[in-house]
């Protein structure tokens, strides 16, 4: 993917980006402090949020290839499972549901199958935000903070199942994250921003 | 208390009164609640210029007095009116007409106000999930069911319990066009304040169930916020 | 938090606005009271209110308005009135609510006396009711028999006011006298309204109905759109409409006000008010509304 002469002004913060490629079916993370558009840039990236001028080329992707996921997810207010199969469904696949099982229990969310949605802790909505984002087997995946502030074990079990999507079938990644941490060991490559643009570090 | 309530409810005016009631305020709710939530969705939707002017006016009919929409439509309606020919005065379609003018931008605002609310963020989701267009519009409806039941029970609670215009329009014939509110105003004018009591407490109870409904619909909403 | 503050301001500026009206209004009001006062230094002094049921007809043909300064010179009471069906007015006076009762259904009042309620009845004057409806098919006479009787043999629309008032009592008690029974005209309606509503309702469907001839005439001369309905019987014995007044028991509820009552029913059967009843409406109908009788046995 391939960011040129993008411009996006909102309110009093504007961001610049002159050429920016991002690597196909490698791990991105993007780092910066708060409030330097990192978020914006990952909007517009993902295609939800339209830029003011400058072009994003998704090299062939389609945007149902791309998919986004949320610091607070949006959760239908339907079951666990329902909210799961929600890409599947809008795509006319049918679900394999040997395997949604085996994805639900390997996060630990096989009790809660059958439960309302929003009865979920805010870790146990982003294991399911997760999942959601990766069970139609996505093209690129855009982490809006998602992976930070995590404890210990969730992180294990995200870089554990980062790394084996990887392994099979290779996504690019765009992981935003305000500060580095550990999971930034997972990147491949790592930028960051600063005031509305990409600094070298 | 049991044996007077059956006797009066046996009572064929009051049974007749009942049913047209329920007559007109299903047809009517039905009515507006396509009418209105079809508009409420399209106007969060869609940005045009005057649309906060349109906002505004719907906002204002909300508030409408009853009796002024029944005014409007008598004189649509009436024999010497633009549709006098329809024969619609005194009739129950009559009836249905004003009350959708009066229940349909309530429900309109109600739904404008709720989409404005959720309808972006579910939008974004759907946008990530790669939802179409159709999609989208079909998960923002599913999303909203709740509210949009609590609209519909509203527009129905505001349908039994209308007089002014229901009387204008309608005429309070008896048989045809009595409804529980009208034959509660008209026995009160007779003096007669037993039957009219038990009517009301028939009101009453539809009213408590409805209110029940609403409850049950906005508790699971908040149970939603528990995060 | 900001949405609740706002709230919590609009009402705020909304009681003071209220607040300072209702200051605004009370302050006027003294003033006219003090001039008023400054001027009616001859006048019956000031007693209070009278409260009176009384039924739409007076009330819509403008009569109490045209009478109650009068009767405030002359007497001192405030006459207030609430204007409802004879039988609402003579519930009213069964419940104690009101002071005085004026209507005009003469079964009900004596029964409304004989149950101890009312101390005793005085005729006051009398109006007459009209038939009125569309020029064809009936023609007019002054026979109410023939009339009843063709819309009950063509099943001829007709609006009833089917509200117990006394117009309503009036009218059934015509259909008794003539042997007929309205439930055979599929489209005979009973409207549940007062007799505004329901002449209005008779025009729409072209309809006849019977009224009282003071609301036909102002109706027909006020309303937006001229009414197409003619009188089509009047003259009939049948269709007179003797007005009583009745001071509501002491006996029965002490904290009426009775002295107040006998003034009104001494006042209103005096010459001089007899006279200004029978003047009313000649200047603007061009006939008399009601024509006094106060002191005959009616």
């Amino acid at each position: 993917m391939r960011i040129t002469d993008l411009e996006k002004t909102i309110g009093t913060f504007h961001m610049e980006v002159d050429d920016l490629y991002i690597e196909p079916e490698k791990i991105h993370g993007i780092v910066g402090p708060n409030g330097c558009g990192k978020t914006v840039f990952l909007k517009i990236a993902a295609g939800i949020l339209p830029p003011d001028t400058g072009t994003v080329d998704y090299d062939g992707l389609s945007p149902r290839d791309i998919t986004m996921m949320f610091q607070r997810p949006y959760l239908m207010h339907t079951t666990v499972y329902e909210n799961l199969i929600y890409p599947l469904k809008i795509r006319g696949i049918r679900p394999d549901e040997e395997e949604i099982d085996r994805m639900l229990s390997r996060v630990g969310l096989k009790e809660q199958k059958r439960q309302y949605a929003r009865s979920l802790s805010s870790g146990e909505r982003q294991k399911l935000s997760f999942l959601r984002a990766v069970i139609f087997k996505p093209r690129m995946i855009m982490v809006d903070e998602t992976l930070s502030n995590l404890d210990s074990e969730s992180e294990e079990l995200f870089a554990g199942m980062i790394g084996e999507i990887q392994k099979v079938r290779p996504v690019t990644w765009l992981i935003v994250n305000h500060q580095m941490d550990h999971i930034c060991r997972l990147c491949d490559e790592m930028h960051y921003m600063e005031k509305g643009r990409f600094v070298k570090r | 208390m049991w044996e007077w309530l059956k006797s009066i409810v046996s009572d064929t005016g009051i049974m007749s009164a009942v049913k047209v009631t329920f007559i007109m305020a299903v047809s009517s709710t039905a009515i507006s609640s396509v009418l209105g939530i079809l508009f409420g969705l399209l106007l969060e939707r869609f940005s045009f210029p005057g649309k906060r002017i349109v906002v505004r006016i719907n906002r204002t009919l909300m508030g409408v007095p009853p009796v002024v929409a029944g005014l409007v439509v008598y004189l649509l309606i009436m024999r010497r009116g633009p549709l006098g020919p329809l024969s619609l005065l005194f009739t129950i379609k009559g009836m249905v007409i004003a009350q959708v003018l009066i229940i349909t931008p309530i429900i309109s605002g109600m739904i404008y106000s709720y989409a404005r609310k959720a309808a972006p963020s579910i939008r974004v989701f759907a946008a990530t999930m790669g939802a179409d267009r159709w999609q989208t519009a079909r998960l923002i409806i599913r999303e909203l069911r709740k509210e949009i039941y609590f609209c519909m029970v509203t527009g129905f609670g505001r349908s039994i319990s209308e007089v002014g215009a229901v009387m204008l329009v309608g005429g309070n014939i008896k048989g045809r066009t009595r409804t529980m509110t009208t034959t509660i105003s008209l026995l009160k004018s007779q003096g007669i304040f037993t039957e009219g009591v038990a009517l009301g407490i028939v009101l009453l109870v539809m009213a408590f169930i409805l209110q029940w409904i609403c409850d049950l619909l906005q508790k699971e909403g908040e149970e939603d916020e528990n995060y | 938090m900001k949405k609740k503050l706002l709230a919590v301001f609009l009402v705020a500026v909304m009681s003071f606005s209220l607040a300072t009206c209702g200051e605004k209004k009370e302050e006027k009001k003294e003033e006219t009271k003090e001039t008023t006062e400054e001027k009616k230094e001859e006048k019956a002094e000031d007693k209070g209110k009278l409260m009176m049921a009384t039924t739409t007809s007076t009330e819509d043909t403008g009569l109490l308005d045209y009478l109650k300064p009068v009767f405030k010179e002359d007497t001192g009471w405030d006459l207030e009135w609430s204007a409802v069906g004879t039988g609402e007015a003579l519930k009213m006076g069964e419940n104690g609510d009101v002071d005085v009762v004026l209507v005009h259904a003469k079964a009900s009042e004596e029964e409304f006396i004989a149950n101890g309620f009312g101390v005793e009845r005085f005729p006051v004057m009398y109006n007459d009711f009209v038939v009125v409806g569309p020029k064809e098919p009936v023609a007019k006479t002054d026979d109410i028999n023939t009339v009843f009787t063709q819309i009950i043999n063509d099943q001829l629309p007709f609006v009833s006011r089917g509200d117990d008032s006394g117009t309503d009592k009036k009218e059934k008690k015509i259909w008794e006298s003539l042997s007929l029974d309205p439930a055979a005209d599929p489209n005979y309606i009973e409207s549940g309204q007062g007799m505004g509503a329901t002449i209005t309702m008779a025009d729409e469907q072209k309809a006849y109905c019977l009224t009282d001839r003071g609301t036909w005439l102002k109706q027909s001369k006020d309303a937006t759109l001229e009414s197409e309905l003619e009188i089509i019987c009047e003259g009939d014995k049948n269709l007179l409409n003797q007005y009583g007044v009745i001071a509501v028991s002491p006996d029965k509820y002490p904290e009426v006000n009775n002295e107040g009552a006998n003034d009104f029913i001494e006042w209103i059967c005096s010459d001089k008010i007899q006279k200004l009843i029978g003047e009313y409406g000649t200047d603007e109908y061009g006939q008399a509304l009601f024509t006094p009788n106060a002191g005959t046995d009616s």
